[in-house]
């Protein structure tokens, strides 16, 4: 055989090779079908642009600059009210603690009656599992808008919206942990007679304990972000104070809060971290 | 259990040091009690202190928790069985107690439900996009140098940092009320998470084809197309559905700021009236939620499926 | 000393006239010398390749045996800068390739071919694109981004293929190979390069010994037919004693012994795979090689 170079193939070789195997070459048809899809993408992503009118973003660069300029230049910070501030703050924080523990104690409840192993009728579970469906399907945001018509402003709505959409979504990972717990410890513990309560107690809650705690030490640090957002539609906590000021037109503020907000959020996580730790460690030695 | 476990180790062992051995447990049983009561304590003063801040006494709650059923109470519609399905009188006029009466503004609520569905697909895309350009120089083990690596991270972190529902808000401020906001916030959201969740599926790519086209003479961006990309598009194509998943319901909410979509009426309907359209509006979010999940789902395990038994 | 400064020829576009194919390697190279001066590499305290000095003439077919652990794999992924030198020259012709940066770097790589131990393919593209990437460093920015070839590309990827047995699986996914068949592909890879020089590292390590026989027969081949220079890292002694015209032994990261076949005795054989351990006993090496007799006798045959 030759020395083989690319330059050497000529188009009498290209025509065997196109013979013996066609399909390593390319058709028009192919390239089609290699290619729509990106097509539809990038026709899709222009046109959708003209659709929602992305030329107005040009037409706010002096808004943008002048909102810039307002999120740095911080003035007559003595007139802040920061107490005011750090209420807001703190009341984030109990928010999130609050409807984290009280969503907790409902989900130990209500994830043994949606678990296959623990629950023997198909109705209940069927029944509370569509439940849980339809309080996970609602936004957090949509059950503080409603929760602060029905029981007015402030934390105590923010406090319920967090409750029931962590019911919704804790119970049904509780369910799962239960689902997915070891057998045969539960039948250790039903083999010495004991009663329904005590085999959940003694058979159940030791294997899926860790798997809670730690998931609900999730849910407080997502819920810590969210209490901020709740806010937003006058459920109590810092975001009340955020959405006053910008539309008082205070940024420098609205720039400080949420500051304090991100170092408070990134406080938390490091916090619930510890705790995950400090409690699988007592885990082990224990 | 652990008690008698080690009891019975300690028996071929020397008296002392099983003495020592229990004195030393017993201490540490007894370190950890303190640690536990103290644990407790700050448990229960955190809850303690919640309950004050966010006076969430009893008695607001025993006025609160039936108001709370009383408004369940008024956004569930009359409906009437007799006429539930009929339609609208010669006047055209909605009979009350029907289905029609119920959903009159049924067709104002499709559009904007269409909007929610746009704006979440644009907002996915544009982010993606961004996110998949950005995740290679955000992959450790493909930055071309520390510079890029560390910008390109930053930048990622910032995009997801702010929940999107602020950005929105400043974007309201910025450019109007209206969808194209909400659109910008979500895009720039999905930037931020979808690029962390790339350049992780990145770093777990396989360095052996990397080193095949290193070898025969490729440049970084080739490397990149033909040695990494091939690896990871599946993965990326299932991300990136699940988060067209979230998109749409946070394109559903995020009109609470004025950013468009569904979110924008729901506002309305709640905060201005207590009657039956809140249940209309509520009902077709959640169908549209519920709907998406399952053809993005169909579509993700199709997509999968395919990928890997062809 | 100084370094005399490295320009990598631009293929001239004239030479891709259909014809002048052979001139082109003549006049671009001629017959270059790849050339080793105390090459050494370093990680950490560890010296892997320990001042290695080594002249190596074009279209020689040369192998590196030692024990795991020698340096093979290092000295050959210096060679095509796949890692950089801590200390010492390469050099072929005049050129410094130590020193290259850039795009005179990735001509290099592409101009030195290299196949893996575990080859080294992109799995999920399938064969014919993955000898397609071969082509790289000739492929303008936007058709390599697009991953558009053109016909005569095409071709030659199915002939280097179908040099090697392979043509009849070009379509198909490289990672639904047996492993023989990807090694193949990744030589077939390597042709498409229109490499200089032909680097293995340990190409058979992982194959049957009927595989292991098709490739190093494909290396030979390639060595013998087309003047591409082979090195190849191998762990076989008997393979080495087959295959090559030139033995280069390395121990803890130096060179000790560069010989033709015939001078690699028994004894220079057990010092190379290291004495010292105790487990190299004249057994074993006999062993070694009567388990490969009928391998031999097969090539006799062939
Ligand atoms: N990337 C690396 N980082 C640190 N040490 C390395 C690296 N690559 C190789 N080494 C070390 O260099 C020495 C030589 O390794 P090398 O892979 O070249 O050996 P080898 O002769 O190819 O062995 P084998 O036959 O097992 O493939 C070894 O001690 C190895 O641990
Ligand atoms: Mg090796």
């Amino acid at each position: 055989m030759s020395i083989a170079a690319l330059s050497g193939v000529t188009d009498a070789d290209i025509a065997a090779a196109r013979q013996s195997q066609p399909d390593a070459f390319t058709t028009p048809a192919g390239m089609v079908r290699k290619w729509t899809p990106l097509a539809i993408a990038v026709v899709y992503v222009f046109a959708s642009m003209w659709y929602f009118d992305f030329a107005r973003l040009l037409d706010a660069s002096d808004r943008v600059l002048s909102l810039l300029y307002n999120f740095v230049v911080w003035r007559d910070m003595d007139t802040w009210a920061y107490r005011q501030i750090y209420v807001g703050i703190s009341q984030t924080l109990a928010m999130a603690f609050l409807g984290t523990f009280l969503g907790t104690l409902g989900a130990l409840g209500v994830g043994f009656l949606a678990a296959r192993n623990v629950m023997p009728f198909a109705a209940v579970r069927q029944i509370v599992r569509r439940i849980l469906d339809v309080l996970r399907g609602i936004d957090q945001l949509v059950w503080g808008l409603v929760f602060v018509r029905a029981v007015g402003l402030g934390p105590l709505a923010g406090v319920l919206a967090i409750f029931v959409s962590d019911l919704g979504t804790l119970s049904k990972l509780y369910a799962e942990a239960i689902e997915n717990i070891d057998r045969k410890q539960v039948e250790g513990v039903r083999s010495t007679g004991a009663g329904p309560i005590a085999v959940i107690r003694y058979g159940f809650l030791p294997q899926v304990l860790p798997v809670f705690i730690s998931q609900s030490l999730y849910f407080l640090e997502s819920n810590t972000r969210s209490a901020t957002i709740l806010g937003i539609v006058g459920a109590g906590g810092i975001g009340m104070i955020i959405i006053e000021r910008f539309r008082a037109s205070l940024y420098d503020q609205v720039a400080f809060v949420v500051l304090n907000v991100l170092v408070l959020i990134f406080a938390i996580d490091w916090l619930s971290k510890r705790i995950r730790l400090w409690l699988i460690g007592a885990k082990h030695d224990g | 259990m652990a008690d008698t476990n080690m009891a019975g180790g300690g028996v071929s062992a020397p008296r002392d040091a099983v003495a020592l051995y229990e004195t030393h447990r017993a201490a540490l049983r007894a370190s950890k009690r303190v640690w536990n009561i103290l644990a407790l304590a700050a448990f229960a003063v955190c809850l303690g202190l919640s309950v004050w801040i966010s006076q969430f006494y009893p008695e607001r709650l025993a006025s609160g928790v039936p108001r709370i059923f009383e408004y369940f109470g008024t956004i569930i519609p009359d409906l009437e069985w007799s006429n539930l399905f009929a339609g609208r009188t010669e006047e055209g006029r909605a009979v009350p107690g029907s289905l029609t009466y119920w959903y009159t503004d049924f067709w104002t609520y499709a559009a904007l439900i269409w909007e929610t569905i746009l704006m979440a697909i644009t907002a996915t895309l544009i982010g993606a996009a961004v996110a998949f350009v950005l995740s290679f120089p955000a992959a450790s083990n493909l930055a071309p140098n520390s510079w890029v690596y560390i910008l390109s991270r930053r930048f990622l972190e910032l995009c997801r940092g702010i929940p999107e529902i602020l950005l929105a808000l400043v974007f309201v401020f910025m450019i109007g009320i209206g969808p194209l906001a909400g659109v910008i916030a979500i895009a720039i959201h999905t930037a931020g998470a979808l690029g962390k969740l790339f350049s992780e599926v990145n770093e777990n790519a396989s360095a052996r084809p990397i080193d095949g086209i290193t070898a025969v003479g490729g440049t970084w961006m080739q490397k990149m197309v033909y040695a990494v990309v091939p690896q990871v598009a599946p993965n990326f194509f299932s991300y990136a559905m699940l988060r067209f998943e979230i998109n749409v319901r946070a394109s559903s909410i995020i009109g609470f700021v004025g950013a468009g979509g569904i979110g924008q009426e729901l506002n309305r309907v709640i905060s201005f009236y207590s009657d039956d359209r809140v249940l209309a509006v509520l009902i077709l979010v959640v169908m549209t939620v519920t709907v998406i999940d399952l053809i993005s789902e169909r579509i993700r395990i199709g997509y999968i499926g395919r990928e890997n038994f062809s | 000393m100084q370094r005399p400064r490295f320009v990598v020829p631009g293929r001239p576009v004239a030479d891709h006239r259909p014809g002048t194919a052979h001139s082109y390697k003549r006049i671009m190279w001629g017959a270059e010398m790849l050339k080793l001066e105390k090459l050494t590499r370093r990680f950490g305290d560890n010296i892997a390749v320990n001042a290695a000095n080594l002249e190596i003439p074009d279209g020689q077919m040369v192998g590196i045996i030692g024990k795991s652990g020698a340096g093979k794999s290092t000295l050959l992924r210096l060679l095509n800068r796949l890692i950089d030198p801590s200390d010492g020259q390469i050099l072929f012709g005049d050129a410094d390739i130590a020193a290259l940066k850039g795009n005179d770097l990735r001509k290099w790589r592409s101009d030195c071919a290299m196949i893996f131990q575990q080859f080294n393919l992109v799995g999920r593209l399938d064969v014919v694109t993955n000898v397609l990437t071969g082509r790289l460093h000739d492929l303008p920015t936007w058709r390599a981004m697009a991953q558009i070839f053109t016909p005569r590309e095409r071709a030659f990827a199915i002939q280097a293929l179908d040099r090697l047995g392979m043509a009849h699986t070009a379509t198909q996914r490289a990672e639904t190979l047996s492993g023989g068949q990807q090694q193949r592909v990744a030589i077939a890879r390597a042709l498409a390069q229109e490499p200089r020089i032909l680097l293995a590292d340990e190409p058979i390590a992982s194959l049957d010994p009927m595989n292991a026989k098709i490739v190093m027969d494909a290396l030979r081949d390639i060595n013998r037919n087309d003047g591409i220079t082979v090195i190849c890292n191998l762990h076989t002694l008997d393979t080495a004693r087959q295959y090559c015209d030139r033995i280069i032994g390395m121990l803890d990261g130096r060179i000790v012994f560069d010989g033709t076949p015939d001078l690699l005795t028994t004894d220079m054989a057990r010092e190379i795979y290291g004495a010292d351990a105790g487990d190299f006993n004249e057994a074993a090496t006999s062993t070694a090689l009567s388990a490969t007799k009928p391998a031999r006798a097969v090539r006799v045959s062939a």
